[in-house]
């Protein structure tokens, strides 16, 4: 495996559990709808989304095709690869699951496509250049400082996401064609809040402090001296506990379909939805499947109340209206030990 | 032409309560003209899924073979040109059945792709002008769907609502002049919270309804369990629903064939008028969509004529969006002859004879009808479908007859509990030259620095034949085809307050009520794109202790540690305040800064040594020179008019800032409105802003 400058492994970010659960759950289940990471700087919040790259699981696609089309699945195919499924059988490749990155300065042009330059300017065809929704597609899509992201950028953002579709009706093209991603966003709220919208759009929330536990802090300087020192070596270090996670995530992915949701798992996430007064129903649906993959994770063969307990936060904390003075409304921790201490 | 990947979508009979919305959806797929439905509602409350799951009940309707605008072959005055001279020179249009489609218009759309252009390829080819269908063409007969509708660019806005008036979108661009009928059934989604729709455009919906998450537990198990059994592609829950599903499809079919024999009675009809008056609404769009609504409704529920319950149930939807009093709903009232004011001037209806079927169905009690409806279509889902529509009255047990019933007007509250919402804040596109912001329309200009590919090479497509380029040739490009990518972007406001932290009697009060003020304002930063800046002064210094911001937890950590004491050094605070607002415009000059300047404006330490009263008052004529906009807030009371005031400011100099109001007179200078609230509140600081914004007040 090559290593880079980004490839710090995974399994040897210290502490962070919070975060790091709430994305190898989405790597389980991409259909949890993405996790956003809320924190200070230095808190290895990009470390971690582009550590997790390396445990993502192998994925079938299309060869040739733009958008990664899955050979299996017609209903999601995009155009070309419908016209090719026509004249014969699609070429299949194999290719590891990616973390495609949005940088904010993007431009809208750059992010759902546009028409082909070269094209337009040689013999005056529109030709479709696919953009970073094309790539993202059956990927993760991770954008830095989401906050900051222009406003046009998150309207198109918002979109894609809602529908799995990204469309373009602009600069002369009309295209649709599949965008499903996972949406994996870093903010640090000092620098402004995101869109309800938006928010509401991520599955899941953590908020990431510096750690303040000495033996920790001296853990992570050191481990960093010998990453920096040989970056080989200590991948070599930590080979194993990653091909552990690594497979322990795949396992989970074939296995999380069949795990049980009892339907007194459901009510009691239902119950904890209300009493947070929370907006629609998302939650109840991403809190599901979140205790679901956990379970797969744990290797469990039903959702049990622990399940819920270890994810409800994540599936919470950035869907509680926020209370503008002073205290007051609901405690988020307080009201789901309590409602699953009642169950 | 853009094609819709046909998605596995979610069905729309499993969806989980919403029945106003469903309904609304369902009666628009029944009678078109009704005009389409605004779903308007919180996040994650099922709108798209609800939009997506209707195309496949949508009824199939015959289509000219190859038209692009899918013409009606027996609807000729609607006939595009194309289809027109197709039929004089054939005598016939062929056609085929078609199911009507969900057409997207995505929010980021441009002009070109919406309403049509010049089709590059055959002015490159033959150098004709050839007119290339858009968006509003493909809209034509079917739906046209936009998620979260109040996003969309004026411009686009102001195209579709010409199209909508006419029914025609008429083209006149890039040496294109082309109409063609563009009549289409506008769904769009929104969520208030984002800001609020153009009052024309709201008002071009026929229907609106407004959703909200289900609080009852039960549903919501149920809501996740269908998605848990819909995502694992269930053998169960697809057939259960496809079932469904295929059983309101008929139904609907059903409704269309029967809806052209439903007519409003000639009582009922003045009844819509009545509600429709009572209600308050503006023009008579809401007359003729009720009129259609109800009948719609009629057809679906299998009445011969629209029943008081159907027009109550059609106008609850049409007028959502258009009421500005309350619907009442009249209940089972026996006494109502005589009694009420409302009934005035509808009495010659009392005598007029009740149609015969409208009292069948009118005393047929309603859970008959329901019934009735219910066990003629999708089961369980459309059972429901009405008892969300009429909780409000208990017009079961309704036994008086018909005609006299008609103009009781009882006033009840409708159930729906609508929120108060947040006015949407006044969020201003600004034209953008710094390449940044969307991209919306190309225009010629003189040094083209932003180019627009595909308005350029439209430009210069039709004259290529006589710039001589051969077939394989590269385009030849001349100055004049290059054109200007127009972008917009839409700007907030700065807000630099400036607050006095020094020690007087009501310091304490005065710093609460600012931070107040500031996190109120940041409440709405996110619709609002504002964000707000606070510069404190005391003792010798100011400090901006927030650089601008729009992050409400930021404000809070800043301003919760504030402490007041000292002295009144209000030059280095007016200072401090303006260089914000000029870093900031040096920034991104599109800004629009506004300096509020909370204080009682003596200023007693001196910057430039000058007396600092006239320091302050320099500052204020350079904010004013610099055309910042500013505020004064005074938080001292005036006791300038009082006679000890203006004897001890004669005998003793030091007094003289006293002497006048030393606030009111900054303002004058800086240019700025000025405020004297002597017990300054969070809220009066937070509407004066507003206000000064150009907003109305919350």
């Amino acid at each position: 495996m090559a290593i880079d400058r980004y490839s710090y492994p995974f399994t040897a970010i210290v502490g962070q559990e919070e975060m790091k659960l709430a994305l190898v759950l989405n790597a389980i289940n991409p259909s949890i709808g993405g996790v956003l990471i809320r924190g200070e700087k230095g808190t290895g919040k990009s470390t971690a989304v582009r550590a997790l790259a390396k445990l993502l699981p192998d994925q079938q696609v299309v060869e040739g095709c733009h958008f990664g089309c899955h050979p299996e699945d017609p209903e999601d195919w995009c155009l070309d690869c419908r016209e090719r499924a026509r004249a014969g059988a699609l070429p299949v490749t194999t290719r590891r699951m990616r973390v495609v990155e949005l940088p904010i300065n993007a431009s809208e042009d750059r992010v759902v496509g546009t028409i082909d330059l070269e094209a337009a300017l040689k013999e005056g065809s529109r030709r479709f250049e696919p953009g970073v929704l094309a790539e993202a597609n059956r990927n993760i899509l991770y954008v830095d400082e989401v906050n900051l992201l222009d406003d046009h950028i998150v309207d198109v953002l918002l979109d894609a996401a809602a529908m799995g579709i990204n469309t373009v009706e602009r600069e002369g093209v009309s295209v649709s064609h599949p965008s499903r991603f996972i949406l994996v966003g870093t903010m640090n709220p000092e620098e402004g809040e995101l869109r309800p919208q938006l928010l509401d759009r991520f599955g899941l929330c953590v908020d990431v402090e510096g750690i303040r536990d000495l033996d920790q802090r001296v853990a992570i300087v050191e481990k960093r001296a010998v990453w920096e020192d040989d970056p080989n070596l200590f991948y070599q270090q930590h080979a194993e506990s990653e091909q552990s996670v690594r497979s322990q995530i795949a396992e989970a992915i074939a296995t999380f379909p069949e795990v049980e949701l009892p339907r007194s798992i459901l009510r009691l996430i239902a119950q904890i939805s209300i009493a947070l007064e929370v907006d629609g129903h998302r939650s109840d649906l991403v809190c599901a499947r979140a205790a679901q993959a956990k379970a797969a994770y744990d290797s469990a063969e039903h959702v049990a109340v622990n399940h819920v307990g270890e994810v409800a936060e994540m599936v919470f904390a950035h869907r509680v209206h926020s209370v503008p003075f002073g205290k007051g409304g609901p405690n988020l921790g307080e009201v789901i030990a309590r409602m699953i201490g009642q169950s | 032409m853009s094609v819709t990947l046909d998605r596995h979508s979610f069905p729309f009979t499993a969806i989980v309560g919403q029945e106003s919305m469903k309904l609304a959806l369902i009666l628009n797929a029944i009678v078109p003209t009704i005009g389409g439905v605004l779903i308007r509602g919180e996040k994650g409350t099922g709108k798209s899924t609800a939009v997506r799951g209707l195309a496949r009940l949508l009824p199939e309707h015959a289509v000219v073979e190859g038209c692009h605008f899918g013409c009606d072959p027996f609807h000729l005055e609607a006939l595009c040109a194309d289809c027109r001279l197709r039929l004089k020179s054939a005598g016939v249009l062929p056609s085929h059945q078609r199911r009507m489609r969900v057409v997207e218009l995505p929010i980021n759309s441009s002009e070109d792709r919406v309403v049509g252009t010049i089709d590059i390829e055959a002015a490159l080819r033959s150098g004709t002008k050839r007119f290339e269908p858009g968006v509003l063409a493909e809209a034509n007969r079917n739906i046209l769907y936009v998620d979260e509708v109040n996003l969309l660019d004026d411009h686009i806005v102001d195209v579709l609502l010409d199209a909508a008036a006419m029914g025609v979108n008429v083209v006149e661009r890039e040496g294109v002049s082309f109409a063609h009928p563009s009549r289409f059934i506008l769904v769009g989604t929104m969520n208030p919270e984002e800001g609020e729709l153009r009052p024309q455009l709201l008002d071009r919906f026929g229907l609106c309804v407004d959703v909200e998450g289900i609080r009852d537990p039960d549903e919501r198990v149920l809501i996740a369990e269908r998605d848990a059994a819909f995502k694992r592609g269930e053998h169960e829950f697809v057939n259960e629903f496809a079932a469904a599903d295929t059983n309101l499809a008929r139904a609907l079919a059903e409704a269309i064939a029967a809806v052209k024999g439903v007519r409003v009675s000639p009582g009922h009809a003045r009844l819509i008028s009545a509600i429709c008056v009572e209600a308050g609404v503006l023009g008579h769009r809401a007359d003729v969509v009720t009129d259609h609504a109800s009948r719609a409704l009629a057809a679906y529920r299998r009445h011969a004529s629209p029943s008081r319950d159907d027009i109550y149930d059609a106008a609850t939807l049409a007028l959502a969006h258009r009421a500005r009093q309350p619907i009442r709903r009249d209940e089972d009232e026996t006494s109502s002859p005589d009694h009420g004011e409302e009934q005035e001037g509808s009495k010659p209806a009392e005598s007029e004879p009740g149609d015969p079927q409208g009292s069948e169905s009118e005393s047929s009690t309603e859970a008959s009808a329901e019934a009735n409806a219910s066990a003629t279509d999708s089961g369980e889902q459309s059972a429901g479908s009405d008892q969300g529509m009429t909780t409000g009255g208990s017009s079961g047990t309704e036994s008086s007859p018909d005609a006299l019933e008609t103009f009781n007007l009882r006033r009840i509250d409708l159930p729906r509990q609508r929120r108060v919402r947040k006015q949407g804040g006044k969020r201003s596109a600004s034209q953008t030259a710094d390449r940044r912001g969307r991209y919306v329309r190309a225009e010629p200009r003189a040094k083209v620095n932003d180019l627009a590919i595909d308005a350029t090479v439209r430009a210069a497509a039709p004259r290529q034949k006589d710039r001589g380029r051969l077939a394989g040739e590269r385009l030849k490009l001349e100055r004049e085809d290059l054109r200007q990518k127009v972008r917009e972007r839409k700007v907030g406001n700065l807000i630099v307050f400036v607050v006095d932290a020094s020690a007087s009697m009501d310091a304490e009060q005065r710093m609460a009520a600012t931070k107040g003020a500031i996190l109120s304002l940041l409440q709405d930063a996110y619709v609002r794109r504002d964000r707000v800046a606070v510069v404190i002064f005391k003792n010798r210094t100011a400090e901006v202790v927030l650089r601008p911001t729009s992050s409400v937890s930021l404000a809070r950590r800043r301003l919760e540690k504030l402490s007041v004491g000292g002295t009144t050094p209000l030059t280095h605070g007016l200072m401090a305040g303006y260089k914000v607002v000029k870093t900031e415009l040096l920034r991104d000059p599109t800004i629009r800064p506004l300096l509020v300047l909370i204080s009682d404006g003596r200023g007693n330490i001196s910057m430039f040594k000058e007396e600092p009263l006239v320091e302050a008052q320099k500052v204020a004529a350079l904010i004013d020179s610099e055309n910042i906009d500013a505020l004064v807030i005074d938080s001292a009371r005036d006791y300038s008019h009082l006679p000890s005031v203006q004897h001890l400011a004669r005998v003793a100099p030091m007094y003289q800032t006293y002497a006048i109001n030393a606030c009111a007179d900054l303002a004058e200078r800086m240019g700025a409105r000025y405020y004297g609230l002597y017990d300054l509140s969070r809220d009066e600081i937070a509407s004066a802003v507003e206000r000064e914004l150009g907003r109305s007040g919350r």
